[in-house]
């Protein structure tokens, strides 16, 4: 189990990592302007309160994408893909209206915003009982951290293959 | 001799009822158990070393996923130290607002919230819901299914079913191949019907997530947890896995709840000799500690086990309630068929009903009862004006609405329509003039002309393929002329990239807003606080089309 301070470290060495892997100022700026405390009474929902941190993976704002854009092309898939920084803002709210478990899955999604649609479907089958021997698991946190910065799910995926082991539960087990 | 009076009762509907007496060693048993477990814990650096009597190193999946992510460690000693009887009390008292006892509730165990559940009667229960339950204000689920998984017939019969005011729409299929069919048929429908309705389309879990991704659903909740480990497996997940998967949604921004239910760890064999309560009460700590914003729980598939045994149908409200007490989301069952009896049924929804859940079916089967692929539901088509009159009877809101005959022309044609401009463009088989005529005036699969089955699995397949998303979908209606339409499914497609309705119990008004347990949650502390019928609300709910007038008299 990963205690709350573990996860907030990670969770805002995860936040910076995602600034600094894109670099633009611009960027940056966004999220750090995220960094005061959401109220979910004054900031939720954000889609009306808060536009600027309703945005999709390719950074587009809500607001930016119009079925005008749309028929002229202008918006493609990746852009209905929400943002890391728009779930962990998602997540304070969660927190502020105290609910925990809630937030650290939102921030666990937040990390898994970069890992491709289909490498999630296979990491989640290889999540399956005996699917993976612990070896292949322990692979996986490793991809998950060092390939995604995803570290709250690395951490995740480490505890499932210890877990698998003590109850039977790897490939070859069954 | 027999007694002509017996004989009599032999007949009536309740008769062919199954039901059976408590066998406690398989599991069948509603609550309390001889071998449930006992509450207890002990905290040992910030760890739970024993729960419920077991020692950590003895505890299997589910009880180290509870011990570790679903108590609140801070609150646990003193929540656990608390006499359940005075919790119990605290449910139904209006001085203790529902704030105090979810965080309460925070630091128990699975046995100590079955033993403080168990200490209320069904009215009690019912008490305790009204004031437990997420948001303010109640809603409800449709099924929307065809024995013949008919698009066009789905997509006429999803705007129905959106008109007449439910909150969110599901599908699943017949043949496992039509589903990207019936999630982009039901997606358009909805739309048309009313903007904001969410759609999800119940899959094999990979292909669910899969048809979601690419926009065709809004949110998913057929994502099973179990109570017993033996059975979670079976089931091919662990609570890891099922966790990694609501996160998994949530990088889309894709709203999801879990499903679980009373009786399924019987019904597949290795319930451990425990109680139907508390075993679903460790499924509903699980859907916590995973992080799902809610759960759908009220036995769902296996209502036929707890509806067999003494006291299961309260034991189905208490688990309800034990939901909201764990402060999730809950869609509260009342699905599948479980009784022949009219009384029974209506009974067992009552329960839900006039308390109030964030959405009292889940669902309400929107279609007649041999169309509905989720082995039918507790009320069908066939009962809509029966229970818009129990909401009228008894001034609740039930989470549907009057409609006229016109509109639900109007609006199933629309539908239809709407589908058949999005197939030319996207170049599917076609829907014929005769067939959205016929989808018009259904009422269910046997009115509908037979559609080449082939030729629209083989599109369906080469959809998937071809990597067609939602916004295919938009621009097929917009150049259609459906332009009301293709801004409303745009719409739901924006809604993942500000993930407001990722929050606990949200849904969507016809503007798009959102009513959440966060912007909205329940505030009940007794008469005159809480949901209350708004003058409005309650106009529209009693003027049915078919009551008499006074100028309809003179």
């Amino acid at each position: 189990m990963i205690d709350e301070k573990t996860l907030e470290i990670i969770v805002r060495e995860v936040l910076t990592n995602l600034t600094s892997d894109k670099g633009t100022q611009n960027q940056q700026k966004t999220a750090s302007s995220s960094l005061p405390k959401l109220d979910p009474k004054r900031d939720y929902p954000l889609a009306k309160n808060k536009p600027e941190l309703a945005k999709s993976i390719t950074g587009k704002t809500i607001n930016e994408i119009t079925l005008q854009a749309v028929r002229e092309g202008k918006v493609l898939p990746d852009d209905l893909k929400i943002s890391p920084e728009t779930l962990l803002a998602q997540a304070e709210i969660a927190e502020a209206a105290g609910r925990k478990q809630l937030a650290n899955n939102f921030r666990r999604a937040a990390e898994l915003t970069k890992v491709p649609d289909k490498r999630i479907l296979e990491i989640y089958n290889a999540l399956r009982p005996y699917r993976s021997t612990k070896e292949e698991l322990l692979a996986i946190a490793d991809e998950l951290d060092n390939a995604y910065g995803a570290k709250v799910c690395a951490a995740f995926v480490r505890e499932a293959a210890e877990v698998y082991e003590r109850r039977g539960r790897l490939k070859g087990m069954e | 001799m027999r007694s002509k009076r017996f004989e009599v009762l032999a007949k009536r509907p309740v008769n062919q009822d199954g039901i059976i007496a408590e066998w406690p060693e398989v599991g069948l048993i509603a609550v309390n158990s001889p071998n449930d477990p006992k509450p207890s814990i002990k905290i040992e650096n910030g760890k739970i070393v024993e729960m419920d009597g077991k020692k950590r190193e003895e505890f299997d999946m589910i009880e180290q996923f509870i011990a570790d992510y679903a108590i609140n460690i801070e609150m646990a000693e003193k929540a656990m130290g608390m006499d359940s009887l005075e919790i119990a009390r605290m449910l139904v008292d209006i001085n203790v607002p529902r704030e105090e006892i979810v965080k309460i509730v925070s630091g128990l165990t699975p046995a100590k919230v079955v033993e403080v559940v168990n200490h209320l009667n069904v009215v009690e229960i019912m008490m305790a819901i009204q004031k437990m339950r997420a948001k303010k204000r109640p809603g409800s689920q449709a099924h929307v299914t065809n024995l013949r998984d008919n698009p066009v017939l789905i997509a006429a019969d999803a705007a129905e079913a959106a008109l007449r005011g439910f909150d969110e729409l599901e599908t699943t299929v017949g043949i496992t191949r039509y589903a990207p069919f019936n999630a982009l048929a039901l997606l358009v429908g909805s739309q048309t019907g009313r903007g904001g309705v969410l759609t999800q389309d119940a899959l094999e879990e990979s292909f669910e997530l899969t048809i979601g991704m690419r926009g065709f659903t809004s949110y998913a909740e057929t994502i099973s947890v179990y109570g017993t480990e033996q059975v979670f497996v079976d089931g091919d997940d662990t609570p890891w896995s099922k966790a990694f998967l609501a996160s998994a949604y949530a990088s889309r921004g894709l709203k999801m709840r879990f499903t679980s239910g009373t009786g399924s760890e019987c019904q597949m064999g290795f319930a451990e000799g425990k109680s139907m309560l508390y075993l679903e009460a460790r499924c509903v700590m699980i859907a916590k500690g995973a992080g799902v914003q809610g759960l759908q729980n009220g036995s769902i598939s296996c209502i036929g086990v707890p509806g067999a045994v003494p006291g299961g149908i309260r034991a189905v409200a208490a688990e309800n309630l034990i939901t909201m007490m764990e402060d999730l989301e809950v869609a509260s069952g009342n699905d599948q068929t479980f009784s022949h009896s009219d009384i029974r049924r209506t009974a067992r929804t009552l329960l839900l009903m006039l308390p109030g859940t964030d959405l009292i079916f889940s669902g309400y089967s929107a279609v007649p009862n041999y169309d509905n692929m989720f082995a039918g539901s507790n009320f069908d088509a066939e009962d809509f004006d029966d229970y818009l009159m129990l909401q009228r009877d008894l001034m609740v809101e039930g989470g549907v609405s009057p409609v006229t005959e016109d509109e639900v022309i109007a609006v199933r044609n629309k539908a239809a329509r709407a589908l058949q401009s999005v197939f030319k463009k996207l170049n599917l088989p076609p829907i014929t003039d005769e067939e959205v005529e016929a989808a018009t005036y259904a009422h269910g699969s046997k009115d509908m002309p037979p559609r080449d089955v082939n030729a629209d699995l083989k599109a369906a397949t080469e959809l998937m393929e071809k990597g067609l998303t939602g916004l295919d979908v938009v621009k097929a209606l917009a150049e259609s002329g459906f332009t009301d339409v293709a801004e409303n499914v745009l719409n739901m497609l924006k809604q993942r990239i500000a993930g407001d309705y990722l929050q606990t119990s949200a849904v969507l008004d016809k503007d798009f807003n959102i009513d959440s347990a966060v912007n909205n949650s329940n505030d009940y502390k007794g008469p005159g606080t809480g949901f209350r019928l708004s003058k409005e609300r309650w106009e529209r709910i009693k003027n049915v089309p078919q009551a008499l007038k006074p100028e309809d008299l003179a």
